[in-house]
């Protein structure tokens, strides 16, 4: 990828390369966590309604018939918890695609995971399906099926005859398999009836009250995993982010990191698109933010992009629960209003 | 000058609206009728003119006579051609399908507009029927549906006159086995006006909607005392109470408490048509058991 | 070609094809290549466009596994070391860099201590002292922290080569290491590479059509077409108008220009 498309360098701020990547990424981390931590602390206390914190954490009152404290241990704590599991999920698998395609441009979105996983969800609300797969209940199971159908695709697309991976071929296999997947999206709530169409423009949405712990707790092992695949990555990712041949020489095993990293990646938007339906915006806007502030060092980036997603996304949440209280605005909605005119700040500036 | 443009503004605005609803052909002339509506194709079957109906749509299940005519398409995707191919001498159109509206005015062919009115939801349905009445020819039995309805909602409205009005959520739709996505009835519509006469209270009346999507929040703040759950069909196989025990997870709201959670199946749920004293009746015995005993 | 004691990076008859595009079947590329490198030397590998010098490269730098033959490294065979113990020893500094993020020339040149980092461990000051040095070795350390993009072509080859060094290889392979720069710049990475190959014990192999530079760097010459091996040995032995005529078809002057102190190639016109 040329010098044009590169992302920008850090501003002046104390994380700019200039010192010991030591002290960078415990400032990094320290930093971003603190806001993370902050966010989740506030976030649950604020809602669309009032409740009285000191009945919510009374223990003398029997939980089934505190509404205070079911307000806010069972309707608004677990959005809090998946807005900080989705948000750090597709910040840092934004990251990572951004690394393997070679392109700051690219979003969790692009290979088409999310298109599969949203056919997934589609097919399920329309024909009515009720299987549920143990702790995944019907439509966030076919969601992962579908979003699993999607990467296997463009995984077996973009292998070539020799091991290392063609990132042409990937993005245009990702690039083909959204459109395609998108027109049978379209199609599939054509031949819908009204009340399923109605429940299918909600999904793809976005949605982040997913209805207590439960789907959390299954989403959370996928999201571990790859989280775990992540910490081994970033410094094969930099030096693969310079130039991929000379990554070999210096001993990284390119092929091997490709693989690892879209399967990570895929595996965590997947896990957060079939939690909490597609949202946008997060994937691209945060690493951007991100190395604005800390440079490009991804073993910084993908760190501080997961904690600033989680940051970001709780807060949007918080937005879209509150602005037009009672009314709720989706909060896929409220990052695309966000992420939409700071993409277009961001165009202006690199212009 | 302001004063003639705003008659002349009022005058085609009048005009308009004259204009806007089809003219429905002459009263008792149409013997073959095309319905992309299946609302109206139950009422033209209620009325008796099951033998002029020719055509009807994808979603059409009732009566079971239907079954044996041909499906021409729907809102999204009415089958022109096939249409077209049952020589009709009327067509059931949605008020917003405007270019189909337009084609068949093209073609010769009288359209009649069904309008899903969200105010005065139930006095609109009557008013179709009667007027598919004198379009068809069976105005008589027109009204005696009419009279039929009318007098089961206000057999409904005696059952459970003076008796208290619990607050409810009728609950239309959500994603199946989570309480995501949930869909419920707001202050405005036939659903509403149904559990109005059943003698119930809609915790969402407050939201001038035919339907609202409340978050768990919003749910357990409303704390409805009685929660029904709607759905168009038995949903296929392994689905069906054991569904209602995602409710659990809200334990405080005092339907969940009292179990007070029902399901109720049933075509009226999206068929604002000549069932829904039916309707009315099932919700309210579901809200007043022993008013019916 | 037997190797002795001062042969250090060996290729034993090498062969190499690449998956033709669309059609199936393959291109051969390097076939049954066998080039001794001695240590200490400095090497260059001639030849047109498509004669598998970089191919060859890749297969000595250990980033591509031959299909038939060996690269041995001091006897080692390459493929069966583990890549970042080769990497502790072979470098590469390819034609063009073009980094898809921003990153500062200090960041490239530390991504040079990779290979001997453990897998997760962060580079600490004693890696930094290198990468400095190596900064300094080829004249760059006032560049550190500007952005690389933002450099030019020659200080770009300059701090790609001090990313190399802070490998702190044995040897040094070099893709058309001065291909894409201007003739100030040209000069200017020539001088720092000899003055390297001379002060730092490093063994250098670089590829390039250029048989002026090739001349002036190189103490050992390997020509090679259509993926094989011409000849190979000292600069002297090696250049003369036969070779010119073997490699392009060209017929050219070849003469010791007193002034520049090395062999020089003068094409005449095109042979035949």
């Amino acid at each position: 990828m040329i010098a044009d498309g590169a992302a920008h360098t850090a501003l002046h701020s104390p994380l700019t390369p200039s010192r010991p990547i030591r002290t960078r990424l415990v400032l990094t981390v320290a930093g971003f966590g603190a806001l993370t931590l902050i966010t989740c602390v506030v976030a649950p206390l604020v809602g669309s309604s009032s409740i009285n914190l000191r009945r919510a954490v009374d223990t003398s009152i029997p939980f089934a018939t505190n509404v205070d404290a079911q307000i806010l241990y069972i309707a608004r704590l677990p959005r809090v918890l998946a807005g900080v599991l989705v948000g750090a999920a597709l910040a840092s698998s934004g990251v990572v695609f951004q690394a393997l395609l070679r392109n700051p441009l690219a979003t969790p979105f692009t290979l088409g995971v999310s298109a599969g996983a949203s056919l997934g969800a589609m097919l399920v609300i329309i024909l009515g399906g009720t299987l549920a797969v143990g702790p995944w209940s019907p439509v966030p199971a076919a969601s992962l099926a579908g979003a699993g159908l999607a990467a296997a695709i463009v995984y077996a697309l973009a292998n070539g005859p020799r091991r290392v991976m063609s990132t042409t071929v990937l993005l245009l296999a990702g690039v083909t398999l959204n459109a395609f997947f998108s027109a049978l999206i379209v199609f599939v709530q054509y031949l819908a009836d009204f009340a399923e169409v109605a429940r299918a423009a909600r999904w793809l949405m976005g949605d982040l009250d997913v209805g207590g712990f439960d789907p959390i707790i299954a989403a959370l092992p996928l999201v571990v995993v790859a989280a775990l695949i992540f910490i081994r990555l970033p410094a094969a990712l930099n030096l693969m982010g310079v130039d991929p041949d000379s990554a070999s020489s210096r001993g990284v095993d390119v092929a091997s990191t490709q693989r690892w990293a879209f399967f990570s990646a895929s595996l965590a938007t997947s896990a957060a698109v079939a939690l909490a339906g597609p949202i946008g915006f997060i994937g691209i806007v945060v690493p951007h933010l991100v190395r604005l502030l800390v440079g490009v060092d991804h073993r910084i980036v993908l760190p501080a992009s997961a904690l600033f997603g989680a940051t970001f996304l709780v807060l949007c949440d918080l937005l879209s629960r509150t602005l037009l209280a009672p009314v709720e605005i989706p909060v896929g909605v409220v990052t695309a209003i966000i992420g939409g005119p700071f993409f277009l700040w961001l165009l202006v500036r690199e212009a | 000058m302001k004063l003639r443009f705003g008659l002349a503004l009022a005058l085609l605005l009048t005009i308009g609206a004259a204009c806007r609803g089809a003219a429905p052909p002459p009263p008792g002339k149409a013997q073959r009728i095309v319905s992309l509506v299946p609302a109206v194709t139950e009422m033209l079957f209620a009325i008796g003119a099951a033998p002029q109906v020719v055509g009807v749509s994808s979603y059409d299940h009732f009566p079971p006579a239907v079954e044996k005519l041909p499906k021409v398409g729907a809102l999204l995707d009415p089958d022109t051609e096939r249409i077209l191919s049952l020589r009709p001498d009327l067509v059931v159109v949605y008020g917003s399908q405007t270019d189909t509206e337009a084609r068949f005015k093209k073609a010769g062919i009288p359209v009649f507009n069904y309008r899903h009115a969200v105010t005065d939801a139930i006095l609109g349905t009557l008013d179709t029927i009667t007027a598919l009445g004198a379009v068809t020819g069976h105005d008589a039995q027109a009204r005696e549906v009419v009279v039929r309805m009318t007098t089961g909602l206000d057999r409904v409205r005696m059952r459970v006159a003076g008796l208290s009005r619990p607050r409810t959520m009728l609950v239309i739709g959500r994603q199946p086995g989570t309480l995501q996505g949930m869909f419920v009835a707001g202050g405005s519509g036939f659903l509403n006006e149904l559990l109005e006469i059943a003698g119930g209270q809609n915790v969402f009346e407050d939201i001038k909607r035919e339907s609202a999507q409340p978050s768990s929040e919003t749910l357990l703040q409303r704390a409805p005392d009685v929660l029904i759950e709607l759905r168009a069909a038995q949903p296929a196989g392994d689905y069906p109470a054991g569904d209602l025990e995602v409710w659990n997870t809200l334990a405080s709201i005092p339907a969940v408490r009292d179990r007070q959670v029902h399901l109720l199946v049933g075509d009226f749920v999206v068929v604002a048509g000549p069932r829904l004293a039916d309707g009315a009746e099932a919700i309210a015995r579901t809200l007043h058991p022993d008013a019916f005993k | 070609m037997s190797p002795d004691s001062s042969t250090y990076l060996v290729a034993h008859e090498v062969s190499y094809a690449y998956p033709r595009r669309g059609r199936g079947g393959l291109v051969p590329a390097v076939s049954g290549v066998s080039l001794a490198v001695a240590r200490g030397s400095f090497t260059g590998l001639l030849g047109p466009n498509g004669c598998g010098k970089t191919t060859l490269l890749k297969l000595m730098a250990g980033v591509l596994r031959p299909e038939s033959g060996t690269v041995t490294l001091e006897g080692r065979v390459l493929a069966d070391l583990p890549r970042r113990t080769a990497a502790r020893h072979i470098a590469v500094v390819p034609q063009d860099t073009h980094p898809a993020f921003d990153y500062t020339a200090l960041e490239i040149v530390l991504m040079g201590r990779h290979p001997h980092l453990r897998p997760t461990q962060l580079e600490g000051p004693g890696d930094l002292a290198i990468a400095h040095q190596s900064l300094d070795a080829t004249g760059t350390r006032h560049l550190a922290d500007r952005p690389f993009t933002s450099l030019s072509g020659g200080e770009r080859q300059r701090v790609v080569i001090a990313s190399a060094l802070a490998q702190q290889p044995d040897v040094l392979l070099l893709d058309e290491p001065t291909a894409s720069l201007d003739l100030g710049y040209q000069l200017e990475v020539a001088s720092l590479l000899r003055r390297l190959s001379r002060e730092h014990d490093v063994t250098m192999v670089m590829a390039t059509h250029d048989l002026n530079l090739a001349a002036s760097m190189c103490d050992a010459l390997a020509l090679l077409r259509d993926g094989r091996l011409l000849r190979h040995g000292t600069t002297a032995e090696v250049l003369n108008r036969g070779a010119v005529r073997e490699l392009y078809d060209v017929e050219a002057d070849v003469q010791f220009h007193q002034a520049a102190g090395h062999l020089t190639v003068t094409p005449v016109r095109r042979a035949g």
